[in-house]
């Protein structure tokens, strides 16, 4: 059994973590580009959303390579993505690839789900190591998030820009490289360490910009045109609370414990947006309403044709808790000239609005 | 004499603006870019200098629109800012008390909220370009008449008839249609000014207060038509200033005036005899991996002065080679 997996940012390196502990043969396609896009765009009907049609293009890349098997997400939210996984498997099959989809549910969000998944895609590997193949995976996410974290403060304020971005790469590469726990512990130290020492603009106010939207574009850089490393190089600080570590953390283990961090969010949204609309829309609005006062403004990701994300755009410009918001619709057609205008203009209505509050006090 | 110079490149006209030290409009010059941005920049310059005292002193250049990076190249830019900001700028010098600011250009719109002298709120459009000013210039190209005719006609409708105006193939059809059977070509041009501003509310304008006094710029806002749909449809008067299509050059000029007062250095400006220089614009595929970005190449006499378009940094900033 070959697995093949598609990509959302650096998932891959945790799953070939498990994978290689737990005795599994996984292809890893290569990373989102454009052959995958092409690919996604022109097998996937049109109106459905980039995460789609890139998770596609993966999924056709990972067949090729020989993958018989392929892992996907799915559940049974009121997004379309509950349907994702049979469509893909359709298409794959009038492609001609022989392969079996195996699913996992992320709106079941429990953990024996999850490991029974992984179970299947093992040649027959016991529990413990399923489950301790399964540990080392997630503490490389949390080792690459943490890091992650502290790559979005020094891109604001590093004196050589891209400085802290090819640290990064270099984390990755050696998180991935790893193969216990004590040398995954030493990277982890010895990145945020070299991040800290990367020379800064210390006279530098950088404003404080959150990202917010539907999960997997705001995980992607290559569906969103990168847009953290872009305000960076504009002098903005992203903060962002969608990391792939935090959903497993709750998701998998304190929901199940009755904490639940969304519970916070949804309160916040409430008198605006009662209930859930899919994927992440509630989540959206509650973001902008809770740290109306702590971020000097908020980004808000969504894939073109995305209706919990349309939903939740048209709600917040009523929110009395006011802070600017850009919403970004990421598809196949957004272009980075366009987006960068955008993102200056953004800036700039933020930078000139901190300026004029400065000088009214 | 002290001036200060914007140079707003978009996609269909390229504009200059000179202002002098207390922010003055000292001459300006509005011409199509014709898909050609280096030339047009050059042709520009050499058009604008003879309107300029013998005496003039260039303190500062700034560039804006679509094509700001690469002019800014060509002249030798302090400031490359972007439009939506420069818009803003010039339109507050003007009009202080604005509070809606709605631009339609070539072939992008926006919209701009201001309160109390600051922009708290813009918008652009992202999926479509329905609506401006490139598809009134085809349609009136299709009616066989020029851009000030058709805008002109506009005005003598009585009856204006429904087009549906959400995309422009469809609303071509429609106009289409609409000649077949029998319509006035005025009414059908007005129905069209009315479909393409209720677009551009439903779209641009969607989720935003647009609260007056209101200003109206950029090329579209020569055409009357337009100004009367848009009057008619937000229910209060639009404003539009005397030099509203070079609105983004003198934001431009303006931001640059701002900030080379604060700093000694001279300006960058490579003078007016840029215009007499041959660049030489190429392109080629970055191979470094599977994306296989298109990189656009500026030069000079074989020397990179530019390079654009990757994904990733690799090719940004000064060539090294």
């Amino acid at each position: 059994m070959r697995v093949g997996i598609p990509h959302m940012g650096n998932v891959y390196v945790a799953i070939k973590a498990m994978s290689n502990r737990f005795g599994g043969e996984l292809i890893v396609p290569p990373v989102n580009n454009q052959r995958a896009l092409s690919l996604g765009v022109r097998y996937s009907p049109e109106g459905l959303c980039i995460p789609f049609k890139l998770t596609l293009g993966n999924l056709i890349e990972a067949a090729e390579m020989g993958a018989d098997v392929l892992l996907t997400i799915g559940g049974f939210g009121i997004c379309r993505l509950g349907y994702y996984t049979k469509i893909q498997e359709q298409i794959l099959h009038d492609l001609g690839y022989n392969v079996r989809m195996i699913q996992l549910n992320v709106s079941e969000k429990k953990l024996p789900g999850f490991l029974q998944v992984f179970k299947q895609l093992s040649n027959g590997a016991s529990w413990p190591t399923i489950i301790s193949a399964f540990r080392f995976g997630l503490t490389k996410l949390n080792a690459m998030d943490r890091i992650e974290r502290v790559v979005q403060k020094v891109r604001a304020v590093e004196q050589i820009k891209g400085t802290a971005n090819g640290l990064f790469a270099r984390a990755i590469k050696a998180i991935d490289n790893a193969d216990d726990y004590d040398s995954l512990k030493k990277i982890q130290i010895d990145y945020i360490e070299q991040l800290t020492q990367v020379p800064k603009d210390n006279q530098a106010q950088p404003l404080l910009v959150g990202i917010t939207g539907e999960f997997y574009v705001v995980l992607e850089p290559f569906s969103n045109l990168d847009v953290e490393s872009e305000l960076g190089k504009l002098g903005v600080e992203v903060r962002r609370r969608t990391f792939i570590s935090e959903w497993t953390k709750f998701s998998l283990f304190l929901n199940p414990l009755g904490i639940d961090e969304t519970a916070r969010i949804h309160k916040a949204a409430f008198p605006y947006l009662k209930r859930d609309v899919g994927g992440d829309g509630w989540e959206s609005v509650g973001e902008k309403v809770l740290h109306a006062k702590e971020y000097d403004g908020l980004i808000h990701l969504a894939p073109f044709t995305c209706m919990p994300e349309i939903v939740a755009q048209n709600i917040m410009p009523s929110t009395k808790e006011s802070i600017p918001v850009l919403t970004i619709l990421c598809d196949e057609q957004l272009a980075k000239p366009g987006m960068l205008t955008r993102l200056e203009a953004f800036v700039d209505l933020l930078e000139r609005k901190r300026r004029a509050s400065n000088n009214k006090r | 004499m002290e001036t200060y110079l914007g140079i707003d490149v978009g996609s269909v006209t390229t504009k200059l603006a000179v202002l002098d030290g207390n922010d003055e409009l000292v001459t300006y010059i509005y011409l199509p870019t014709q898909g050609k941005p280096i030339e047009m920049v050059q042709q520009c310059l050499k058009q604008i200098k003879p309107q300029l005292p013998e005496d003039v002193n260039i303190r500062g250049v700034a560039t804006t629109g679509s094509a700001r990076y690469l002019a800014g190249v060509i002249v030798g830019a302090d400031l490359v800012k972007n439009e939506i900001t420069s818009h803003a700028v010039a339109t507050l010098q003007y009009v202080p008390q604005v509070q809606t600011i709605i631009e339609i250009g070539g072939q992008d719109s926006k919209i701009i909220i201001v309160r109390d002298g600051v922009v708290t709120d813009f918008g652009m459009n992202t999926v479509c370009a329905a609506g401006t000013g490139s598809f009134l210039d085809h349609q009136a190209l299709r009616l066989n008449m020029s851009i000030e005719e058709f805008a002109r006609r506009a005005l003598d409708s009585n009856t204006p008839v429904r087009i549906a105006g959400r995309c422009t193939v469809f609303a071509e059809s429609d106009m289409v249609h609409k000649q077949q059977m029998g319509h006035r070509i005025e009414d059908i041009i007005y129905g069209l000014c009315q479909a393409l501003v209720r677009n551009y509310l439903n779209n641009v304008g969607l989720g935003k207060e647009i609260k007056p006094p209101i200003v109206f710029q950029g090329g579209v806002a020569f055409n009357q038509g337009i100004v009367k749909a848009l009057q008619e449809e937000l229910g209060t008067e639009v404003i539009v200033l005397p030099h509203h299509e070079v609105m983004g050059a003198i934001g431009a000029a303006l931001l640059v005036h701002e900030g080379m007062a604060g700093s000694n250095n001279g300006s960058q400006f490579k003078g007016f005899g840029v215009s007499e220089v041959k660049y030489h614009t190429s392109s080629f595929e970055c191979k470094a991996c599977p994306n296989h970005c298109e990189i656009a190449q500026l030069s000079v006499g074989g020397q990179a002065l530019a390079r654009w378009g990757g994904r990733c940094d690799l090719w940004e900033g000064s060539p090294t080679s």
